[in-house]
């Protein structure tokens, strides 16, 4: 019994270094150098402790935002799978076996606002890997052949989903609450165009040419590096890569002026699921609106609020009840979701979840209940950085908003100084029938 | 189809296994992952009462303890940023977490406490039921095609077997479960002798020590033991065609196989096996199916069980087992060129085994495999899971087993071993579509299936696809079962 007290009492001692070393810090806590290019890129070295790996993200500012002419949705996406499709240096079967000699693991993926390609590998494969990707961004060439064939894997993935209604009621909420932005259509795009892609080969030519130039680029190397090589590796091979000038020109959405409704008939069984959904500001570093709103979507729908506990462990109405603001360079959406386990409890469900939203307005919440969200979210962070393609993806998300991963510490230091009252501005604001969005989903003949 | 005779048994008590083996990877970080693996699972679920295993990890991880409620673990989590996650295959069942080193006593009290002093509440029971059969009901039947497909298929290959029911269970047994039988499993299975702990991170010297005197309070026990003979494929090929109202038209296929990590043959068939389908990484079937033909989003194969990949790039760890499995794994494809798809993988697999690789893949798929090793342990909690799994197999350290034995390996060895241990015939096949009727005419007329491309293609392809498009499937009217979705895991 013994050994074992003064085991707790050790702990209790780390624990009380621990914080307020733990506290103190950035929210991203590695150090790391930012810079530009002569031709605008950007690079940008982390080094970590963990040893061995390098983890590569090339991210360019261009996700399904940019697709503005009708027709052409699901494009930014498209071109994370064209970029796999070679070079004259760097055909696809030499690019692949290039990946395979360093044991690579490769992939990409697009969001609305930007599209990141990621290698993960052993760190004396660096130089070949910096090389390989300078040559795929500067010199991609693809056949008209090679590009339709490829349409055709991107058919395939929204196929894969297809099966899933959430994709689908995902989709409705987007065509429903947008009318003029780009955001109206999902990453994947309308399925209407992905079929019509393969007509497409010259507008993918420009889509190239206007997007993947190096000022819309940024370089993200984290792991078992040292900047100054990293540096004079990046300026050997993609310093010769030439600026753009093309300027895009997003529609803006106008205010919603009244509440919108839309729902699905899904044509095999499945559970009933409700979307509640208003706009939303875009990402800030200054502003505390967005923040505020995130802290809503937790206190108000984690696994830890008082309707997560009512409806999903007591009463145990829903199995699934989440809440979401996520950061985007444009004004996009808080959404909250449920899937419901009986059809006759939808609509009291989906009027929880509204008085809920009203409850936010009315009452500031508990100042204690705040900084749980501030304490969890430090930890959060901390242990999803348990290795380095990890720490390089989450600088990416913030460089693919702000073109830096100190966005990042700027918005957390907003979080440590957000208020009650914060949130209940934020409530008011947003939270109001006419900005409101509901998207309900049932197999068919369910009620709607 | 005939299996041979499967033994379960539970070994003899012995104190000398009485004890749980610990597993180990200190180190500096702040960050402390606990894995408690009991070596229990799906297989040892008593007759009648499928997915016992799974609900009462579930329950155990899910539920409340005897101190504290569901809501009130949630709220205790929650400022933490912790959670136990719980994950039941057919050997292994798996409590882990990852705290921060601040979090370490509270985390682990809850943690422990799930294990050893479960709450055993009835709403909770419920709950956790409701959302196994959801799962089965909504999310695998309705929502998911490609996992749909994969999961008959592990069901399937192990026909009278006991890894032959789904790990979540039947419909049938869900619904007639009770909270006895939980408790009942949880006397027998939950001992110390199944206990395999496993720790990484900067946690206190003394750690270990605590938690060996902490689960001290399970019984002894014996460890529970699975012992399988003579399991055969089927005579013939066999096809199930799941129907349902879906756009596309998913495969699956494969075969058991006595080929399991520490065997002679393994890092043979590991080495095919990543030349023939390692995910995303240019692997042949995903070469020729989706980068030359657009058939879909991708083709893979393996040579052990890999659950949710559709939702990941790399198998998850500690789901190790006795008797592995041969798969092929076709993502959704377009109801026209359904038949000439699996006629494709059919022809790559035959091919393979009768050509082998060449001296060129063998040499870059060994430079390539040690390398993708590291990255796949590239975290601390990885390199956890796949050292306990290294434990179960009796191998050393996974990273220099696989370099050692590449290292040692022939390309005649890789040959041979593909030859020795994959068929091209006698295989279970799985299949997710809307109109079955014609998709099984379609398998079974041994008519040619030939593919209409949007873009010109070059001569080897096409004079493939002569071939490709009259690939005998070996299947007969009575291979090809249809089966409704509303019937799957349901008895």
């Amino acid at each position: 019994m013994r050994s074992q007290k003064l085991f707790a009492i050790t702990l209790i001692a780390a624990v009380t270094l621990c914080l307020q070393a733990f506290g103190a810090g950035k929210i991203f806590p590695y150090p790391y150098v930012q810079e530009e290019l002569p031709n605008g890129l950007r690079l940008i070295t982390i080094p970590t402790e963990f040893p061995n790996i390098v983890s590569v993200f090339i991210v360019v500012g261009t996700g399904s935002r940019n697709e503005v002419e009708p027709g052409k949705s699901g494009f930014a996406h498209l071109f994370e799978h064209l970029m796999f499709r070679g070079t004259p240096e760097f055909p696809p079967d030499k690019y692949q076996a290039t990946l395979r000699a360093a044991g690579a693991a490769s992939n990409a993926f697009t969001t609305d606002d930007f599209t990141a390609y990621h290698t993960t590998f052993s760190k004396e494969d660096l130089p070949r890997v910096l090389s390989m990707e300078a040559d795929r961004f500067q010199h991609l060439s693809f056949e008209p052949e090679a590009f339709k064939t490829e349409t055709l894997a991107v058919l395939g993935e929204y196929n894969k989903n297809s099966a899933n209604p959430a994709s689908k009621l995902f989709e409705t909420v987007r065509a429903t609450a947008f009318e003029n932005h780009t955001y109206r259509h999902t990453a994947m795009g309308f399925l209407a165009d992905i079929q019509a892609m393969p007509n497409a080969y010259d507008y993918s030519r420009q889509f190239f040419d206007r997007y993947y130039r190096p000022e819309n680029t940024t370089i993200i190397v984290a792991g078992d590096v040292e900047a100054k090589r990293v540096r004079s590796l990046v300026d050997e091979r993609w310093g010769t890569w030439k600026r753009g000038n093309f300027k895009v020109r997003i529609p803006a959405e106008p205010p919603q002026e009244g509440a919108r409704t839309a729902h699905v008939d899904w044509p095999s069984p499945t559970l009933p699921w409700i979307s509640v959904s208003f706009h939303a500001p875009a990402y800030s570093e200054e502003g505390t609106d967005g923040i505020a709103l995130d802290a809503i979507s937790r206190l108000g729908f984690g696994n830890t609020s008082p309707l997560y506990q009512k409806l999903v462990i007591t009463e145990q109405k829903t199995d699934v009840l989440r809440a979401g603001f996520s950061n985007h360079v444009d004004p996009e959406l808080f959404t909250v979701t449920a899937r419901v386990k009986k059809q006759s409890d939808v609509a009291s469900v989906q009027q929880q979840i509204l008085d809920t939203l009203v409850g936010f307005a009315g009452t500031p919440v508990d100042a204690a209940k705040l900084d749980t969200v501030k304490h969890r979210l430090r930890y959060q962070v901390a242990l999803g950085l348990d290795n380095s393609e990890a720490v390089a993806e989450l600088a990416a998300r913030y460089v693919g908003l702000r073109k830096t991963p100190e966005s990042m510490n700027r918005e957390y230091e907003n979080y440590d100084r957000l208020t009650p009252d914060d949130l209940q501005r934020a409530a008011k604001k947003f939270f109001t029938e006419k900005n409101r969005t509901i998207v309900t989903l049932s197999s068919e003949g369910g009620s709607k | 189809m005939k299996v041979g005779a499967i033994v379960l048994t539970l070994a003899a008590a012995s104190l000398a296994f009485a004890e749980p083996k610990f597993i180990q990877l200190p180190g500096k970080s702040p960050i402390v992952s606990i894995r408690l693996v009991f070596t229990t699972g799906a297989a040892f679920d008593p007759s009648g009462k499928a997915g016992a295993a799974n609900l009462t990890a579930g329950l155990l991880g899910g539920g409340g303890t005897k101190s504290l409620t569901r809501k009130e673990i949630l709220d205790a989590m929650y400022p933490m940023a912790t959670s136990v996650s719980v994950q039941t295959d057919k050997e292994m069942t798996v409590f882990s977490g990852e705290t921060h080193i601040d979090n370490l006593e509270k985390f682990y009290g809850i943690m422990r406490d799930m294990i050893l002093n479960p709450g055993w509440r009835a709403d909770d029971f419920t709950r956790v039921r409701d959302d196994t059969l959801n799962t089965l009901k909504v999310s695998l039947r309705g929502n998911n095609d490609e996992e749909l497909g994969k999961e008959e298929l592990y069901s399937l290959i192990y026909t009278g077997h006991p890894y032959s029911h789904e790990d979540l269970g039947t419909v049938a047994a869900l619904t007639s479960m009770t909270l006895a039988d939980l408790q009942a499993f949880y006397k027998r299975h939950y001992t110390q002798a199944n206990l395999m702990v496993g720790l990484a991170g900067g946690y206190p010297a003394n750690f270990p020590e605590r938690i060996k005197r902490d689960f001290a309070a399970l019984p002894a026990g014996s460890p529970d033991r699975l012992e399988a003979k003579n399991l055969a494929p089927p005579v013939h090929n066999q096809a199930t065609i799941i129907e349902k109202d879906t756009r596309s038209v998913a495969w699956s296929l494969g075969f058991p196989m006595d080929v399991k990590r520490g065997d002679p043959d393994y890092p043979a068939l590991l080495l095919a096996q990543s030349w023939l389908g390692q995910h995303r990484l240019g692997g042949r079937l995903f070469e020729r199916m989706r980068e030359q033909r657009g058939l879909n989003y991708g083709d893979y194969a393996y040579v052990e069980y890999f659950p949710f990949g559709m939702f990941t790039l790399e198998p998850p760890a500690n789901i190790a087992r006795h008797q592995q499995i041969f798969q092929i794994w076709v993502r959704p494809v377009e109801p026209p060129t359904a038949t000439f798809t699996l006629r494709l993988a059919m022809f790559e697999l035959n091919r393979v085994i009768e050509e082998g690789i060449t001296e060129k893949d063998f040499q870059q798929t060994r430079s390539f495999l040690p390398k993708y090793i590291n990255v796949l342990t590239k975290s601390k909690d990885a390199e956890l899971g796949y050292a306990i799994d290294s434990a179960f197999y009796g191998i050393p350290n996974y990273n220099e087993y696989i370099r050692t034995a590449l290292g040692q390996l022939t390309l005649a060895d890789v040959n041979r071993a593909i030859r020795k241990h994959w068929h091209a015939d006698r295989i279970q096949i799985v299949s997710v579509a809307k109109d079955a009727a014609a998709l099984k005419a379609s398998l079974t007329s041994g008519e040619p299936s030939p593919i209409q491309y949007n873009a010109p293609k070059p001569k080897d392809i096409l004079d493939e696809d002569r071939i490709v498009e009259r690939w005998p499937l070996k299947l007969r009217p009575e291979d090809v079962q249809i089966v409704p979705v509303s019937q799957v895991f349901e008895n």
